[in-house]
């Protein structure tokens, strides 16, 4: 019995790691070659998904496969019709009798980008998932930027133990210790440039940005003040940090 | 230097010659105190404190205290009716007769509130409102950080002579329920003015002769000429607690230093005449003081106490 | 020699079945897992967009129940990090705070489960009705119903190892205690002693009706499964050991004798401080029901009782 158990590991794990091959092989073409009106994504974020640290494009290296595929769909969706309201979180209907199958709501999330959106409705479903593979399975090491001591320091009091007397988390208690992230929902923040997160905080203040679970990340950024963005997003651009793709 | 040598031989030397010591005591001139006989005052009348007690009056400061100055613990009456009530209540019992109340961990013949005065809330005389919220601290006799059920039981050790309670003992946790409810307000980790005893200063090396004299004039009244503090006629204990001697705080305690031993004289000695001393009358009686007999320091061996020059000497 | 065979043969039975059980029993959770979500629970599409049957509102979280506003002065706000000393009670404070926020490296020997003290005491024992230490140990020597007698700060950081730690209580002399204890002191620096203070413990909270476990399961997978897990156990790292996200449920979390296994105390952490981030978002009545649902679930027995208490008497924390 325990062989047998053991054989159907083995199968199983040998057919989850060939099936990926194909789609990072397509991912890589896609990254590196662009195709039709898609330019490679390679031109922007970098030789191997570093991301430009001037410009503020994000590194894609390394990240959850599932959270990148989740951000193109969100950079492709179109804008809800005029009225309609995103919910956060999907509603308990159980108590209401039911007219239709499903009058569940969750939001799927908007994230909207002048550059990205039109690009990503370029790419096909196949094609995200691809991409997403494809940069998943990139290895990263981040260089630590340096900063000066004061920034350091507020920027890791706010990251360790945000605000507890205005009941604002600390970065780590979801985004990991250092900044690694954490599974499809929860984005590393070390590693990337400090601009993107500023501008993404910044996004998720004026509303262009909101696609988070449980409109978790809208309720952090709304009581982050300037001076705080700056500080963390420079203490986790200090971490050292080395990633190792799947 | 010189007093230190000085004085540790003269600590060797009561070994040696104690008993000619003592019959030789009332050689020292000096007016003798008797507590029954009334006796016109040598100096000058006066209307308040004394003006020209002071040997030297640069150092003598009384100092006037604001009302508002020192924290006020909370009253008596103000203890809850509660089980955290009770406990506050055992651990006052405790503090103010120790020796009924946990006889079975004293040693000798005194109670807490022997040293800390009108039931550990007098300023300077280390009231309980100022050390309770500085614990846990670091200090320097253990050369460790300790709580203030640990410390606790080093007053158990050293001061009463005893035993310490276990840290979970009904005596240590009524102790510190007293100590945290007398601090009800003070702030946590902040130090307090009054807290411990007065800072001192100390012109020159203090001299045991002069202290005798001093002692005589000052505090055998109370404490007795030999030190021995004096008894209640009809019941046990004692009403003016032994300086030294068997029933007295044996040589690891603070009051063994002479150091701790002036701070607190000077600003609570004699009891209702608290700051008259001058710093330097204060450092010579303690001298005299420590170089008494009385227990050994429970941290050396027998050998180590007979030999080694005590400690608290400077 | 017949009598060995019988035994080696039972033996081998034995272990074959236990063999069989244990491939059942893991066989067997894919369609629990799987039933779970069938029918009367909502289906949740990430990638689907729905209209809200509801009419629009202006702001994102609906039904707000009233979400204090903090100004600031309100709360305590304990020393900073750079502040601790750089001596021996210094020393202390960071050894304190290494144990509280690393408990399970610094005071291993002394937890049971997968737990650390900040799991519970958010943000380093800092967050404002997260039980925060610096309310807890200006109160401390308390009364306590749940030992009928009053304890010091030592004795209560001992019943966290027994119960929410599921662990064994070091010593009240041991260097953890002292350190926690340190810890503590130092977080509550200017507190006037003995008093409560604004952010003490949990929030308060008010029970309309009585709490209903289906609800819970839904209000769970709606706002808690996505850190914590569908089936509760947590989330662990992949490259490190270690929790993420805490298990609420299993063998890795608290027993039977913490007070988080009470439904009161649950709701009232849950809701000032759950879904993280977002505070006071959940009401009154759905942090009940959630923390019925999580009080249902299996987890290590309370060990003020022994085996058969355990099995057969009636459950009263709830």
């Amino acid at each position: 019995m325990l062989v047998l158990g053991m054989l159907l590991f083995a199968v199983a794990g040998c057919k989850h790691g060939s099936g990926d091959k194909p789609l990072i092989t397509e991912g890589e073409r896609l990254a590196t070659k662009g195709e039709g009106a898609v330019p490679a994504c390679a031109s922007c974020h970098g030789e191997k998904g570093e991301g430009n640290g001037a410009a503020g494009f994000p590194r894609l290296a390394g990240l959850n496969k599932d959270y990148l595929a989740k951000q193109l769909q969100d950079m492709a969706r179109e804008k809800p019709p005029e009225g309609v309201v995103m919910e956060p979180v999907a509603r308990d209907y159980s108590k209401t009798p039911r007219v239709n199958s499903d009058l569940t709501a969750f939001s799927p999330g908007l994230r909207h980008s002048p550059v990205m959106s039109p690009l990503a409705r370029g790419l096909s479903e196949q094609q995200i998932n691809a991409v997403s593979a494809y940069y998943a399975s990139l290895s990263f090491t981040a260089k630590p930027l340096p900063a000066d001591f004061q920034t350091l320091e507020r920027g890791a009091d706010l990251a360790l133990r945000g605000k507890p007397e205005y009941g604002l988390p600390a970065c780590i208690s979801c985004h990991a210790p250092n900044g690694e992230g954490f599974g499809a929902d929860f984005p590393p923040l070390a590693g990337q440039p400090p601009k993107y997160l500023i501008d993404q905080i910044d996004k998720w203040q004026t509303g262009e940005r909101d696609n988070d679970p449980l409109a978790l990340m809208k309720a952090v950024a709304n009581q982050l003040t300037d001076a705080d963005k700056i500080n963390v997003a420079a203490y986790f651009a200090n971490r050292t940090l080395v990633v190792k793709g799947q | 230097m010189r007093a230190r040598i000085l004085m540790t031989a003269a600590v060797l030397l009561q070994f040696l010659v104690a008993p000619a010591f003592a019959a030789n005591k009332d050689v020292v001139d000096g007016p003798l105190l008797d507590g029954g006989v009334v006796r016109p005052a040598e100096h000058q009348a006066r209307a308040s404190v004394p003006a020209t007690f002071s040997h030297d009056k640069a150092i003598r400061q009384i100092p006037q205290i604001n009302p508002g100055e020192y924290f006020i613990p909370p009253q008596i009456q103000d203890i809850p009716t509660s089980k955290y009530g009770q406990m506050v209540e055992q651990g006052r019992r405790i503090f103010t007769d120790t020796q009924r109340y946990a006889g079975r961990y004293v040693g000798n013949g005194l109670n807490c509130s022997s040293c800390h005065l009108q039931e550990g809330r007098k300023a300077y005389a280390s009231p309980m409102w100022a050390a309770y919220p500085m614990y846990p601290q670091f200090r320097n006799k253990t050369r460790s950080v300790m709580t203030f059920e640990e410390r606790l039981q080093d007053c158990f050790k050293y001061s009463m002579n005893g035993i310490a309670p276990t840290l979970d003992s009904p005596e240590i946790k009524a102790l510190s329920a007293y100590a945290h409810w007398l601090s009800k307000g003070a702030p946590i980790n902040q130090e307090l003015p009054g807290r411990g005893f007065a800072r001192l200063s100390k012109p020159r090396d203090p001299n045991s002769i002069n202290g005798e004299k001093l002692y005589r004039e000052n505090c055998a009244i109370c404490h007795g000429v030999d030190g021995q503090g004096q008894k209640f006629a009809k019941r046990a204990g004692y009403m003016f607690p032994p300086l030294w001697g068997r029933n007295s705080f044996n040589r690891a305690a603070g009051m063994s230093t002479i150091k701790d031993c002036a701070q607190f004289t000077k600003a609570n000695m004699p009891l209702g005449k608290g700051w008259t001393l001058t710093d330097m009358d204060a450092w010579d009686i303690c001298t005299y003081i420590w170089i008494q007999d009385r227990p050994s320091d429970p941290r050396f061996g027998w050998l180590m106490n007979a030999i080694m020059p005590p400690v608290g000497g400077n | 020699m017949r009598g060995r065979k019988w035994v080696v043969t039972l033996l081998l039975l034995g272990a074959g079945l236990l063999g069989a059980w244990a491939m059942a029993d893991s066989q067997q959770k894919q369609p629990v897992d799987g039933s779970m979500s069938m029918d009367d629970l909502p289906e949740l599409d990430t990638l689907e967009t729905h209209v809200s049957m509801q009419a629009p509102k202006e702001t994102l979280p609906n039904e707000l129940t009233v979400v204090p506003v903090v100004s600031p002065g309100e709360y305590h706000v304990p020393p900073p990090i750079e502040d601790i000393p750089e001596s021996k009670y210094g020393d202390m404070v960071n050894f304190g705070r290494n144990i509280f926020i690393n408990t399970q490296k610094y005071a291993k020997r002394y937890v049971g489960n997968g737990l650390n003290c900040a799991n519970c005491h958010l943000q380093e024992g800092r967050k404002p009705f997260a039980a925060p230490l610096w309310a807890a140990y200006p109160m401390y020597p308390m009364y306590r119903e749940k030992s009928h007698q009053v304890v010091t700060f030592q004795e209560r950081l001992q019943d966290c190892f027994k119960y929410s730690l599921n662990g064994i209580a070091p010593t009240l002399d041991s260097d953890e205690i002292k350190a926690l204890t340190v810890y503590a002191q130092w977080l509550s620096t200017d507190i006037p002693n003995g008093t409560i203070v604004a952010g003490r413990g949990f929030a308060r909270i008010d029970k309309s009706h009585d709490p209903s476990p289906f609800n819970g399961k839904v209000i769970y997978q709606q706002y808690c499964a996505m850190c914590h897990g569908e089936d509760m156990l947590g989330k662990k790292f992949a490259d490190r050991p270690g929790y993420m996200f805490p298990p609420l449920a299993g063998a890795d979390s608290y027993n039977k004798g913490a007070g988080m296994h009470k439904i009161k105390t649950c709701a009232s952490f849950v809701k000032a401080n759950m879904p993280l981030g977002r505070p006071y978002t959940l009401t009154d009545d759905q942090a009940l029901e959630v923390c019925v649902h999580i009080w249902q679930q299996d987890r290590p027995w309370n060990p003020k009782k022994s085996m058969f208490m355990n099995m057969f008497m009636p459950v009263t924390e709830g």
